[in-house]
């Protein structure tokens, strides 16, 4: 057995490990913690897989912004109800051996139709790489995500927002008290003057890197959020019901610039979707970073909007 | 099929088939939340390695798609922990079936 597959064998052992914890860990905020762990090897496994991108958005997206949002809720679980602190979930339920059997056998099942899944002669992605050597988008899943399959990319901030609509609306029920007045805490201040442009530089740069390597709005995106999310925490940023003028710009700039410049084309008679350059891909790239922060910010404060707050 | 991708795929089908488990018994809604996401994870982690089979060239495509997937997966489960933290202001429990509600935080 060689190094990279003894490797691929603990890599893969690690994931079901912290897959049954988190499906069936003693307490909540384990299993929480255990998701996230299992996100950040989850990333691990995509660089293995050759697949910088994905462990890129992983690990921003999978294990941090969505690690924060469970750790965030499970705390304002407790604050409603306090006895529940660590308390331990009882699994035993009657049907849990059988549903674990069938489980079982189930995955023995989709293992093995997986394996037999024959290998294509020709797939998308050859055809995507050889469309793209014309042109200057270097990174192939950029291209993919932007000029082949637009509509997806497209519809994917559609979902965003209808997710953000959602924590919109129930909001009132699920947070009507929203003020929670931050401790003061002088290291903070110099925590986050250095921190936060920081992480708006590495997100610049992801962006920009996004072309032609790994990298992109996703990432991007995500990390911007991440800083948001560090200001939110800090108490830095109070939610609010409804977002301000600047906050609705941002919200629908990444659709808005994505559909304009997908139909620019349509009146002349050409296809939908087609992209006038490749400073189109990198203007969608932009508006897409900014769209995806605001909407991963406001989704992990479940508020409609935000406003400043002086410490 | 190399080995490797031979472990990948079945440690996909294993992260799924512990995600349906999850869904299925877990008593607390926050948890099936868990399993419904182990579910994506195993299922973006098939896409990605049967994407690798053949020549060893990297297929944009799916990974593509599963960096959609991932951004969707998030948007999806921060809704539905707003409407978990909705149930629980409401009842004052966190689960959804009310057969005694054994499960706490």
């Amino acid at each position: 057995m060689s190094l990279n597959l003894a490797m691929d064998v603990l890599f893969a052992l690690g994931l079901l490990w912290l897959g049954w914890q988190v499906a069936a860990g003693r307490t909540l905020f384990r299993s929480i913690v255990m998701f996230v762990v299992l996100g950040l090897l989850m990333a691990v496994v995509w660089s293995r897989l050759g697949s910088p991108d994905l462990g890129l958005a992983e690990a921003a997206v999978g294990a941090g912004v969505t690690g924060a949002m469970l750790l965030l809720t499970h705390r304002r679980l407790l604050q409603i109800v306090p006895a529940y602190r660590g308390r331990p979930l009882k699994l035993r339920s009657m049907l849990a051996a059988p549903v674990g059997l069938l489980s079982g056998l189930m995955v023995l099942g989709l293992g093995w139709v997986m394996l037999d899944i024959p290998a294509p002669a020709s797939t998308a992605g050859d055809a995507a790489l050889a469309e793209l050597q014309g042109h200057d988008v270097g990174n192939p899943v950029t291209g993919v995500l932007l000029l082949f399959r637009g509509f997806d990319t497209l519809l994917e901030m559609a979902v965003l927002m209808a997710a953000w609509l959602g924590v919109k609306m129930v909001q009132p029920v699920s947070m009507p008290d929203v003020a929670e007045a931050p401790a003061p805490a002088p290291i903070l201040n110099v925590l986050l003057s250095a921190i936060v442009p920081s992480v708006v530089l590495v997100s610049g740069y992801l962006l920009h890197a996004g072309g032609s390597a790994p990298g992109g709005a996703f990432q991007a995106g995500a990390v911007l959020a991440a800083g948001g999310v560090l200001l939110a925490l800090s108490g830095r940023l109070a939610p609010m019901y409804t977002p301000g003028l600047l906050q609705r710009l941002a919200l629908v700039a990444g659709m808005g610039v994505f559909a304009a410049l997908g139909l620019h084309a349509v009146p002349g008679g050409g296809a939908a979707m087609a992209l006038p350059g490749t400073w189109a891909v990198y203007a969608i790239e932009a508006a897409l970073t900014v769209s995806i922060a605001m909407t991963l910010l406001l989704l992990f404060m479940g508020s409609g909007g935000a406003r400043r707050r002086l410490p | 099929m190399n080995a490797s991708d031979f472990v990948h795929v079945l440690a996909a089908a294993a992260l799924f088939g512990f995600g349906v488990y999850g869904v299925l018994i877990a008593g607390h809604v926050m948890r099936k939340l868990l399993a419904l996401n182990l579910m994506g994870s195993g299922v973006f982690l098939l896409l990605v390695a049967i994407g690798r089979r053949g020549d060893g060239a990297l297929d944009p495509v799916p990974q593509a798609m599963v960096l959609t997937g991932i951004v969707v997966a998030v948007s999806a489960t921060a809704f539905a922990l707003s409407l978990l933290l909705a149930l629980y202001r409401k009842t004052g429990s966190a689960e959804l079936d009310d057969d005694g509600g054994e499960d706490g935080l």
